[in-house]
């Protein structure tokens, strides 16, 4: 077991480097622009200089990386181009609206996924398990912000139920923070549960079919028992391993959500580097939500381990 | 699976495959066609027209700047499926050839290049896709390429595999042992026979593309007003959701069909050729 | 055509009779018939064997009388436990019979154990089935079955998960599980496959000593004719679905009736020999 977190610690370490200066060059790739677009287009070529040397980019890429990489790996984000201000501590404000929007999201296609998913694969080949095939075909077609906008015409304009957008914290308000977090959440999750109905299905069908599911009802077992108890752990190896993955991909697609409902979350944060051309913050909110989804890649990797007794002994 | 061949059109088998080819093929053919057939110029002001609703004269009403909503999304559609297109030849072209490389060369070549495209996969698409644009510029065509980047490594997994299952194959040990060229070998041997799971993959790519587009247009990172784009479009309808909800509906729900039509058409695509589920 | 079976004797009716049984998958290209009008019985304290050829249709039929035929199986025919029939009763009223009074032991013992559940827990589900236990009561049960099919150490070992037993102790754990409640019909289909002969050669004598001292009538499934001559009282020959022949084993051995049991011994003609140095 040590050996194989060890392991896993060190591909995630090198994932991350690597990971990081994917970034470092994406945002890079087009030299000088950065100055430009923070003085804008009528900036003289001294004012150009004047900034680049200030912030260190006229150096070569290679020396700025390595010094950004220093500065992160110490926890300091660098200073917004745009307003000076410490990018780090905005980030950590930042982060708990993105791990809230993403886990809300994430319990609510989960609690979709996994009942209808399992009960397809009771229903095989019958009409309940073709009715929610079709369901998750077609929620996997939805636009999570097309979405987004028809639950505000619904439930916002119509309804008057839900408040349009905005945070409250949860320890300010927490009927307000909810009532904020309920439709941007929703339209994260019943778009990801599309795909989890599947693996879902996928994973019960198969394990529904095995042997020892049989062995399980040669000895009595009632249905319930049989798919609580025998099937359920068993389909839950696989669905683990691609929800994490949905998981990060989830917390990766919250930049249009946070847009749309103006949460101050780290999504919205890469947008406002992005408009601004402000690359510490780009750099810096962008790299944070990689590296959460890489962590969380990381954690289901151990704990799948765990899930499944044959791999857990095999390390011991 | 010689009788296969006698057997009557087997319509279980190929429902999704038309299905979704129909909803596909006629999303194409209003693409190609679309100053044809759009009854309007999707950039013809007429302020005598703003935020009417569903008319005679125009289908699905108009938009805050009296256009054609119609004719702007036919229109839209034409710049989608060339995004698509090209984005989705943007992966499948490099990621087969890195692919194809890592497995026909193996070792240090393989691990190095697919330790490489997996990390490109842990990243989630749409953040790399906005930090890409971000130093590209924002242009449909910045867009397109940076979608296509996204695409690489999905593909090179794919040909990577697919490649390694057909270097087993005896005629290429033959040909390995004959002395053939490696280009002539990859390019006359192994590339003829990795392309039908690529085609299908690229099916699945193209919905993807058409969200990501669509994603980062909305976001104001793709295509640029007045152009119209399916993700732009929605976003303006969003200042007028409660007067016009029609720019808000339209848009999307073509955003839904195509990527609908090019799941089913991928899926079907994909079990149709699958000869475990023949039988079934 | 009736020729004397000892177990018949006496008993009032067969622990099993299946009656011109047929088991059908529904396919494309028509139906498939697996198992074609086959008819069998097995009297109290009998040992049946089935022998045939791998696809002659004798899981199916054992899997017809448990009424777990995989998805898409048609059943037809006549299938009766003890007089009481099993085909068209409720499904609750059959998963009470299911591990209580008619109890399978699978042909892959490996993949018929649940690899996230101690094998513990598993060999005392019969009991927690169907018998209101505590769980301490059924602990020590579970014990007590894993030291009769020769566990070694079952305290410790009922806390293990299946893949830390061997091959020929999850067949064990396996078949400790068929006995768990002492029932009245044992169908073992292939449980020594794949054992060496003295694993296998302890197996057999414990399902001898169950027959013995628990009184339950066994239908042995093999494709191994030496297993079927040491331990089984009467034999039934399948091929392609249908039941070829059936006789007492020693005769069967002796003079074969049909062709294709005489392709059977001629075969294998070492389990003759075998079989002849023991009487
Ligand atoms: N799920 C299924 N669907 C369709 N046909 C099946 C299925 N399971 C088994 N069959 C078919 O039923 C026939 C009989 O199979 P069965 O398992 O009873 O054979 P068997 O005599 O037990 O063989 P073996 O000695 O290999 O275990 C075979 O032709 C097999 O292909
Ligand atoms: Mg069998």
């Amino acid at each position: 077991m040590r050996g194989l977190i060890l392991s896993r610690l060190a591909a995630f370490a090198l994932t991350l480097i690597v990971a990081s200066s994917i970034l470092f060059v994406a945002v890079n790739v087009v030299p000088g622009s950065a100055a430009r677009s923070a003085l804008g287009i009528d900036a003289t070529p001294q004012a150009l200089a004047r900034f680049e040397a200030q912030h260190g980019l006229d150096r070569p890429l290679v020396v700025q990386y390595a010094e950004w990489l220093g500065k992160t790996f110490t926890g300091d984000f660098g200073k917004s181009f745009q307003n000076g201000v410490d990018v780090g501590p905005e980030l950590l404000r930042r982060l708990p609206v993105t791990l809230e929007l993403a886990i809300f999201a994430f319990i609510i296609a989960n609690l979709i996924a996994l009942p209808l998913g399992a009960f397809a694969a009771m229903r095989h080949q019958r009409a309940a398990d073709k009715g929610i095939s079709l369901l998750a075909s077609l929620l996997g077609a939805v636009p999570n912000f097309w979405l987004a906008t028809l639950l505000v015409m619904v439930l916002t304009l119509h309804f008057r139920l839900l408040p349009p957008g905005g945070y409250t914290p949860f320890t300010v308000n927490p009927v307000m923070n909810l009532k904020q977090m309920i439709m941007p959440a929703l339209s994260l999750g019943i778009v990801s549960s599309a795909l989890l109905i599947r693996i879902m299905r996928t994973a019960m069908i198969e394990v529904l079919s095995s042997d020892y599911i049989r062995t399980a009802r040669a000895k009595g077992a009632k249905e319930g028992i049989v798919v609580m108890r025998h099937a359920i752990r068993n389909a839950m190896t696989p669905y683990v391993n691609v929800a994490a993955v949905e998981f990060g991909f989830l917390f990766g697609s919250v930049v249009v959500i946070e847009d749309i409902f103006l949460l101050p979350g780290i999504g919205s944060f890469v947008l406002v580097g992005i408009i601004n051309r402000d690359y510490p913050v780009l750099l810096a909110s962008a790299l944070t939500i990689t590296l959460v989804v890489l962590i969380i890649n990381l954690i289901v990797d151990i704990v799948v381990g765990r899930l499944d007794p044959r791999r857990v002994t095999r390390h011991q | 699976m010689t009788t296969a061949a006698r057997k009557p059109f087997n319509w279980r088998r190929w429902r999704l495959v038309v299905t979704g080819g129909t909803i596909v093929g006629t999303i194409m053919l209003l693409a190609i066609l679309a100053p044809w057939v759009a009854p309007y110029s999707p950039f013809d002001l007429n302020v005598a027209q703003m935020l009417k609703g569903p008319s005679a004269a125009h289908l699905l009403g108009t938009d805050e700047l009296g256009r054609d909503v119609l004719s702007r999304v036919i229109h839209a559609a034409r710049l989608s499926m060339m995004v698509a297109v090209l984005a989705s030849l943007v992966g499948l072209v490099f990621g087969t050839l890195i692919g194809t490389l890592a497995a026909y060369f193996g070792g240090i070549v393989d691990l190095v290049l697919m330790r490489l495209m997996e990390i490109l996969f842990s990243f989630p698409a749409i953040l790399l896709a906005i930090v890409l644009m971000a130093s590209l510029g924002t242009s449909i065509f910045n867009a397109m390429i940076a979608i296509g980047i996204i695409f690489i490594p999905g593909f090179a997994r794919l040909a990577r595999a697919t490649a390694e299952s057909v270097l087993r194959q005896q005629y290429v040990e033959q040909a390995r042992a004959i002395g053939m060229s490696h280009t002539r070998i990859l390019v006359r041997e192994i590339l003829p026979n990795i392309l039908a799971p690529l085609l299908v993959e690229a099916a699945v790519a193209f919905s993807y593309a058409v969200l990501l587009e669509s994603a980062l247009s909305f976001l104001g990172l793709g295509a640029q007003p007045p152009d119209p784009s399916w993700g732009n479009m929605l976003n303006t309808g969003r200042g007028f959701m409660g007067v016009a909800p029609w720019l808000s509906i339209v848009p999307g729900a073509a955003i839904f069909l195509t990527v609908l039509g090019f799941n089913m058409l991928g899926d079907g695509l994909r079990d149709a050729f699958d000869p475990q589920l023949r039988d079934e | 055509m009736s020729e004397f079976r000892p177990h018949a004797q006496g008993a009032a009716r067969p622990a099993l009779a299946i009656r011109d049984l047929t088991v059908d998958f529904q396919r494309r290209s028509g139906a498939l018939r697996t198992v074609d009008k086959v008819s069998l019985d097995v009297w109290p304290k009998e040992i049946v064997g089935v022998i045939g050829e791998s696809g002659s249709g004798k899981t199916m039929t054992a899997l017809s009388a448990m009424r777990l035929l995989p998805h898409g199986a048609r059943i037809g025919g006549a299938i009766a436990l003890g007089g009481r029939d099993l085909v068209d009763i409720g499904e609750s009223e059959m998963r009470a019979l299911r591990g209580d009074r008619i109890a399978l032991i699978p042909q892959d013992a490996m993949q018929s154990l649940n690899p996230t559940m101690r094998v513990g827990r598993q060999v005392g589900e019969p009991y927690e089935f169907h018998r209101k236990q505590s769980y301490g009561a059924i602990w020590s049960k579970v014990v007590e079955l894993l030291r009769a099919v020769k566990i070694a150490d079952p305290e410790t070992r009922a806390r293990d998960y299946p893949h830390q037993f061997s091959g020929g102790m999850q067949q064990r754990a396996m078949i400790a599980m068929g006995l768990a409640l002492d029932p009245e019909l044992i169908i073992a289909d292939e449980p020594t496959t794949a054992l060496d002969v003295t694993v296998q050669a302890r197996i057999l004598k414990l399902l001898r000593d169950i027959r013995d001292e628990r009184g339950s009538a066994i239908l042995f499934i093999t494709h191994e004719l030496g297993i079927v001559a040491e331990l089984c009282d009467w034999v039934y020959v399948m091929k392609d679905g249908k039941v070829v022949e059936d006789g007492p084993v020693k005769r069967i051995f002796e003079a074969p009736k049909a062709d294709y049991t005489r392709m059977l011994l001629e075969a294998t003609p070492s389990i003759h020999r075998r079989k002849g140095a023991k009487r």
